[in-house]
C-alpha cells in the first residue's frame, strides 16, 4: 500500500469529501425541484379556480338567456349539459395532474363547454331584447373576462410546467429524479380548431334549426 | 423615440417565438398618464397625471393610463393588453399579488382596454370595468371627446377601488428616491466630519486658512449631493413620475372597441 505514495486512509477520507459534495449538490437540486412542483401545483390550483369560476356564472347565464322569447332551446340544452360532463371530470385541484390522458379529458370536456358557450353568445347577437337586458350584457361582459383569465392562467401554468420539465429532464437530475417520484408533467395543449368560429345555422323558417355541428376537439 | 422603438420592435422580433414575432410590448412609462396619441391637451396630460399620482399617494393603488395610436400586436386587445400591463408591472405586488389597474386605449384601432390587477378584483369587477367602458367612456369616444372619456374613466376607475387599501402619502417613485436622498445626507455628515476633524487635529494656527480650502470643497459636495437628491425625486414642474411596484395582471377588466 506504501508503494502508492497515499495512506488507505487518505483515499478513505478523499471517497468520503467526494460524496458529501455528491450529497450537497443532489439535496441542493432535490430542494429546487420541490420547489417547482409546489409552483406547478400552485399554478394548477389557480386555473381550476379560474374555470371554476365559469362554471358558476353558467345557471344564472341560462336563466336570463331562457327568458328571452322563443329562445333556441337547443342552443341552451346544450351549454346545460357540457356544464354538467365539465362536472363529472374531477381532477385534484390541489396537485397537478402527471397523466396526459387525465389532462386531456379535462381539456376535452372544458372545450365542450367552451364552444356551446360561444354558440350560445353567437345566437344571442340575434334577440335584441336580450341585448337591451342589463343582466345578459353584465353577464357576457364576465364571461368574457373569465375567458380571458383561463387563457392568462393556462399560460402561467404551462410556464411552471416548462420549468419544472427542463430541470427533471436535465442531467443529471434525471437519473434520480424519477426515482424520488418527479416525472416530467403534462401541459395544456391548444385545441384544434380553436381558432375557427362556431358555424351557427341562422334559419328561423324552419321549426327549431338542428344545432350546429359540435367542432370538439 | 421613434428609433429606440424601431430598435426595440426589430430585438422582440429576433427574440421573440414566431408567435408573438409581430408584436412589440411598449415600454414602461413615464408618468401614470401618457398620452402617446396626442389626444388630450397639454394641460389635461398634466391634470391626469397629477390626479392619478396624488391617488396612488392616498390609496397605494397605481392606476397607469396609456393612449396609443396603433395595437402593436397581431393578437386580441385583452390578451395584448394584459400582457402589456404585466410588463410593465403596475402595481404593488406586496400587495395581493397586486393593486394595479392599467386603461390602454389605440385610437386608430378604436380599441380600449381596462386591465384588473389580482388584488383589486373584489373592488372593480369585471361588470364594473364593462359598464365604465361602454356607458361612460364609449359615448365620449363616438364624438372624438378623449379628453371627456378618459376624465370620466378616470374618475369612476378611482372611485371603485378608493377604500380598498390605504397608502401612506408617497408614490413608489418617490419612496426609493427618498432612501437615496437620506443616504447622500449621511455621506455629507460623515465628509463634513471628516474635514472638521482633520482641521482641528493639524496646525491649529492657520485655523483660518484651513477653513477657507475646506469651506468651497463642502460647498461643492453639497450641491452634488444636493443636487443629486433632487433629481432622484419628482422632478420640478410638478410632473410625478411613476415606477412601478411589479404588480401582476389575471386578466381581469373589459376591453373592447367602439
Amino acid at each position: 500500500m506504501k508503494k502508492f505514495g497515499i495512506g488507505c486512509g487518505a483515499v478513505v477520507i478523499i471517497l468520503i469529501v467526494i460524496l458529501v459534495i455528491a450529497g450537497f449538490a443532489i439535496g441542493g437540486s432535490y430542494n429546487r425541484i420541490v420547489k417547482l412542483d409546489q409552483n406547478v401545483n400552485e399554478k394548477w390550483a389557480q386555473v381550476q379556480n379560474v374555470y371554476q369560476r365559469r362554471a358558476d356564472l353558467i345557471p344564472n347565464l341560462v336563466s336570463t338567456v331562457s327568458g328571452a322569447a322563443n329562445f333556441e332551446k337547443s342552443t341552451l340544452i346544450a351549454v346545460t349539459q357540457a356544464r354538467a360532463s365539465v362536472g363529472q371530470v374531477k381532477l385534484d385541484p390541489n396537485k397537478a395532474p402527471t397523466d396526459a390522458a387525465q389532462l386531456q379529458q379535462f381539456q376535452q370536456a372544458q372545450g365542450q363547454l367552451s364552444n356551446a358557450l360561444s354558440r350560445l353568445l353567437v345566437v344571442s347577437e340575434q334577440y335584441p331584447e336580450l341585448k337591451a337586458n342589463q343582466n345578459f350584457l353584465s353577464l357576457q361582459a364576465q364571461l368574457e373576462g373569465t375567458e380571458n383569465r383561463i387563457s392568462v392562467e393556462r399560460g402561467n401554468f404551462n410556464e411552471a410546467v416548462k420549468e419544472y420539465n427542463t430541470v427533471v429532464r436535465s442531467f443529471p437530475t434525471v437519473f434520480f429524479a424519477g426515482m424520488l417520484g418527479f416525472s416530467p408533467r403534462p401541459f395544456f395543449n391548444a385545441q384544434p380548431d380553436a381558432d375557427k368560429a362556431p358555424k351557427v345555422n341562422f334559419d328561423f323558417n324552419q321549426a327549431p334549426a338542428s344545432p350546429a355541428p359540435a367542432t370538439t376537439p | 423615440m421613434k428609433s429606440i422603438a424601431l430598435l426595440v420592435a426589430s430585438l422582440v422580433a429576433f427574440a421573440s417565438p414566431n408567435l408573438r414575432a409581430a408584436e412589440t410590448i411598449p415600454p414602461k412609462p413615464a408618468g401614470y398618464f401618457n398620452d402617446y396619441a396626442g389626444v388630450v391637451s397639454k394641460e389635461a396630460a398634466l391634470r391626469f397625471n397629477e390626479q392619478l399620482a396624488q391617488f396612488e399617494r392616498e390609496t397605494s393603488n397605481q392606476v397607469v393610463v396609456a393612449v396609443f395610436r396603433k395595437m402593436e400586436s397581431a393578437s386580441s386587445v385583452e390578451d395584448y393588453s394584459q400582457r402589456v400591463a404585466q410588463a410593465w408591472g403596475v402595481g404593488k405586488k406586496e400587495i395581493s399579488k397586486g393593486n394595479g389597474v392599467v386603461m390602454l386605449v389605440f385610437v386608430d384601432d378604436r380599441k380600449i382596454s381596462i386591465q384588473t390587477g389580482y388584488g383589486l378584483e373584489g373592488a372593480l369587477p369585471d361588470a364594473i370595468a364593462f359598464d365604465i367602458r361602454t356607458q361612460h367612456i364609449n359615448p365620449h369616444f363616438h364624438s372624438g371627446d378623449y379628453e371627456g372619456g378618459l376624465a370620466e374613466g378616470i374618475d369612476l376607475i378611482c372611485k371603485a377601488i378608493r377604500g380598498e387599501y390605504k397608502g401612506d402619502g408617497k408614490t413608489n417613485q418617490e419612496r426609493s428616491s427618498r432612501k437615496g436622498g437620506g443616504g447622500n445626507i449621511l455621506f455629507l455628515v460623515i465628509f463634513v466630519a471628516i474635514i472638521l476633524l482633520s482641521m482641528r487635529s493639524s496646525r491649529r494656527r492657520r485655523g483660518y486658512g484651513y477653513s477657507s480650502l475646506g469651506g468651497p470643497f463642502i460647498g461643492g459636495w453639497s450641491g452634488g449631493s444636493g443636487g443629486g437628491w433632487s433629481s432622484g425625486g419628482s422632478s420640478g414642474g410638478g410632473f410625478s413620475g411613476f415606477s412601478g411596484g411589479g404588480g401582476s395582471f389575471g386578466g381581469g377588466g373589459s376591453s373592447g372597441s367602439w
